[in-house]
């Protein structure tokens, strides 16, 4: 490497050497790497080549089209068993962003409660929410999988005797039951009123802006345009007649019938990753908060500012520039540990396609290569979005 | 007190100062730190109170489960449902299984190895704490380049060629090493070597002469330590039969240690001028980081023996470490370049105007304060890799995750999960926290000095 005999002359006497120019030394050094490189992957390939036709695996794709033959405990969409191996991919990347929705969104809400906890002017409160954390954070994540599967929802009672909440909401230890909608004859008409009412309140916020930066006039648009959100739908719907039915879970036999039912596995998943990540998240909101200076809440008092503005309108938008970015890389965690799943048997994208199909088709290079590059392309993308999103809350200085 | 208008002074004002009047009882004292802290307002007090009853009920249920209703004496989990149903710990399960959730299902006569082995660790970085230890640097250096051999002999035991010999008593060397220079740093305050040469050369020699005769002592260290390594004779134990705390420990210790070095390495190539080098390092980084880790293990797991020449056998065990090693890395490498992407230009600069080469400047000027300033998030990551290493159960390692798992598999204790989890997870906590606390620590001292 580039360790030089005599540092004192470096750069000075370009002629004195060619051992001793920098380009050339780079030139050397990078092709000596990279034919390293080569020289590994080559041997890689040939013993791969080589090590397959021994045990004869092949490295093909075909077999995507290949009917896989066994079932999968839970599909977010619909599959059989003699399906193709494709199908069970897409079963599988189904399930993966499932979990990292819901679990992200589980993560949030109580991310931010404890986040605020953790500022709270009571000492008590405080010091809850900070060992919430301590402990959650400093306790592996597939632990408090495994605990929550083993620990809680094995052990809840057996359908005879579930836990339920006015018959709607059931838990057992075959998994949690709620009432499914099922949408009538003219239920079609409110989605659209929904949709309608939603531009409509987007309109009215542009147009509240402008107004407001043209003449310093006023007009509550955030809470008007909820309430269109909210009334014009509604209202809808009540003329048209309630087209919509729920389907109860009814306990027939041995096991609850109709509803929604979410198996245990995923119940402990999404509990586990979302009460994990949420310890993250509240250390995230808690330093984007003090990263506010408090001259800020200060100058936005002597400004005149009201106090529940100065939250909404000082406070939050200098906060999310620092919160948002580690915000995104921990959606992007969840997503990645939601790969944890096949510690318990649900069947996400991992434990389906890396783990089942790869051990009945033997494909071990294609099924790989997938996966990996799944999790990139999620990757990648989000990475798009957060330099997107970087470039636009630029601090703009003038 | 005096008039002001008064023009005519008989005598000089003095200002005297009346007494300070004490605090209000209600805002000094607990009661004061109450008021302000738990019940400034009808909210607060509200607050205080739901937390408080927070805070009772699941403190006194764990407490209640875990040590007033637990039973610690009974032979199978029945016995315990019996006594107590599931309102209290059953802990026989667990203090049965305490040496296998520990050392694995490494026989049980040889498990003073493992001690011993880990004695010598604490052995070897102990003087990193005593402050009047100069060659601090060597000592961690040394730990971290001969321990391994050492270690990896007690551990996996079984015939030492020639080599292997050597190589141990290098390891050996190293620790003996360690504790005479501590003895004379501490006695003289010169280093084993230095006092060696001082002492065996006559004292009219030149100093290069002197560090001759030092050299040579340490090499009789080396010749004493090759007669005592050849005398061991330590059975052959399988990494088959590691498991429990001592594997988690072994794959995060090799992750950790690994991860530094490569980090570094990688961070420097990132941020090389070369295009080539910033290509490659770049795709290892962001490849590594975007899946998790669980598919680098299945990969290595079902790939490593494809790409190895026919007949080559790894054992699962060096598949997971590698896996491991290589993703820790990748991250290590984003920690590192956040530190260097920190440090002002004008350092490089300095460095360069005062003839620093690359390396040396990297390794002089630049890297001890990226380290520096990344103290925080390089034990984080440790923290991280630490808790990571449950994943090589999923491949079927038996770890102390797995070890747990399998007390209530045990036919006598079927069923036991949560008291083996509730006892890994205090495991777990206290190696976690420790690490974070320390963290802490250090980068008070460091920013004390910084302060000056």
């Amino acid at each position: 490497m580039a360790i030089t005999e005599s540092t004192s002359m470096r750069g000075s006497k370009p002629s004195s050497s060619i051992l001793n120019n920098e380009t050339f030394r780079s030139i050397v050094f990078q092709f000596v790497t990279v034919v390293c490189i080569f020289g590994l992957g080559w041997f890689f390939v040939t013993n791969t080549i080589e090590n397959m036709s021994q045990r004869g695996m092949s490295a093909g794709f075909d077999f995507l089209d290949v009917s896989a033959g066994f079932g999968i405990s839970f599909t977010l969409i619909p599959y059989t068993e003699g399906d193709s191996y494709f199908r069970v991919f897409q079963v599988g990347i189904a399930n993966t962003l499932l979990v990292a929705v819901i679990s992200i969104f589980g993560a949030t809400v109580i991310g931010l409660i404890v986040g605020l906890m953790r500022m709270s002017k009571n000492w008590l409160v405080r010091t809850i929410a900070r060992w919430y954390i301590e402990i959650l954070r400093n306790t592996p994540l597939l632990l408090q999988i495994i605990a929550w599967f083993f620990g809680v929802f094995n052990l809840l009672p057996r359908p005879r005797n579930s836990l339920d909440w006015g018959g709607l909401f059931v838990l057992n230890n075959r998994g949690f039951y709620m009432p499914s909608p099922i949408p009538g004859d003219g239920f079609t008409m409110t989605l659209v009123a929904l949709v309608i009412a939603i531009i409509a309140a987007v309109g009215l916020r542009r147009w509240a802006r402008k107004r407001q930066e043209a003449t310093g006039k006023y007009f509550p648009a955030m809470s008007v345009g909820l309430a269109v959100i909210v009334a014009l739908p509604l209202a809808i719907f009540l003329l048209s007649g309630a087209p919509l039915a729920w389907d109860v879970p009814v306990l027939q036999g041995f096991n609850y019938r109709g509803g929604m039912s979410v198996p245990p596995a995923l119940c402990a998943l999404v509990l586990a990753l979302a009460i994990y990540t949420s310890c993250f998240i509240a250390e995230i909101v808690r330093s984007g908060v003090q990263s506010v200076s408090h001259g800020q809440t200060e100058a936005a008092r002597a400004l005149g500012v009201k106090p529940s503005w100065t939250m909404r309108l000082i406070i939050l938008p200098q906060a999310l520039r620092v919160i948002i970015p580690p915000l995104i890389s921990q959606y992007l965690n969840v997503t990645k540990n939601s790969s944890l799943a096949i510690a318990i048997g649900f069947p996400d994208l991992v434990s389906v396609w890396m783990n089942t199909s790869l051990n009945q088709s033997g494909r071990a290079i294609p099924i790989v290569a997938m996966t990996m590059a799944f999790y990139c392309i999620v990757s990648l993308f989000v990475s798009l979005i957060m330099n997107a999103y970087n470039r636009r809350i630029l601090l703009k200085e003038r | 007190m005096s008039d002001s208008t008064n023009t005519t002074r008989t005598q000089p004002l003095i200002f005297q100062p009346k007494p300070e009047r004490a605090a209000p009882p209600s805002t000094v004292g607990v009661v004061g730190w109450m008021r302000q802290n738990l019940f400034s307002s009808v909210s607060n007090t509200l607050m205080t109170i739901l937390g408080a009853y927070i805070v009772y009920v699941f403190l006194a249920s764990v407490l209640n489960w875990a040590l007033f209703n637990a039973v610690w004496e009974a032979e199978n989990r029945r016995e315990c449902l019996d006594l107590v149903g599931r309102s209290g710990a059953c802990w026989p399960g667990v203090i049965e299984w305490f040496d296998n959730l520990i050392y694995g299902l490494y026989p049980k006569d040889q498990i003073w190895r493992i001690n011993l082995g880990f004695l010598a660790l604490i052995l070897w970085v102990a003087p990193l704490w005593f402050p009047k230890v100069q060659s601090k640097v060597a000592i961690g250096i040394s730990a971290v380049m001969l321990y391994p051999f050492l270690a990896s002999y007690f551990f996996l035991g079984g015939d030492k060629g020639v080599f292997w010999t050597a190589l141990v008593s290098a390891g050996l060397t190293g620790l003996i090493w360690v504790w005479l220079t501590v003895f004379t740093e501490l006695r003289y305050g010169t280093s084993f070597i230095r006092t060696m040469g001082a002492i065996l050369g006559n004292s009219g020699k030149s100093e290069e002469e002197q560090l001759k005769f030092g050299r040579l002592s340490l090499i009789g260290v080396f010749v004493i330590a090759v007669v005592l390594v050849s005398q061991w004779e330590l059975s052959f134990v399988s990494t088959r039969q590691w498991g429990g705390l001592f594997l988690t420990l072994v794959i995060s210790g090799i992750g950790i240690t690994f991860s530094l070095p490569s980090g570094i390495m990688l961070a420097l190539g990132r941020r090389s001028t070369m295009p080539l080098i910033r290509m490659i390092c770049t795709g290892f980084i962001e490849l590594f980081r975007s899946v998790p880790l669980i598919t680098i293990l299945f990969m290595f797991n079902t790939m490593l023996p494809l790409f190895l020449p026919v007949g080559v056998e790894v054992n699962q065990l060096v598949r997971a470490i590698v896996a491991v090693c290589l993703f820790a890395a990748a991250y290590m490498a984003e920690v590192i370049r956040g530190g260097l992407q920190a440090i002002p230009k004008g350092q490089y600069e300095a460095a360069a105007a005062m003839g620093l080469g690359y390396w040396q400047a990297t390794t002089l000027i630049i890297m001890p304060q990226a380290l520096k300033i990344m103290i925080p998030t390089i034990v984080g990551n440790f923290i991280g890799l630490f808790k990571d290493t449950t994943l090589v159960s999923i491949i079927g390692l038996f770890d102390l995750l797995n070890m747990a798992r399998s007390v209530g598999e045990d036919t006598r204790w079927l069923g036991l999960f949560i008291e083996p989890f509730f006892f890994i997870t205090m495991i777990y906590f206290f190696f976690c926290f420790l690490m974070s606390q320390y963290s802490i620590n250090l980068e008070r001292k460091l920013e004390a000095g910084a302060r000056r």
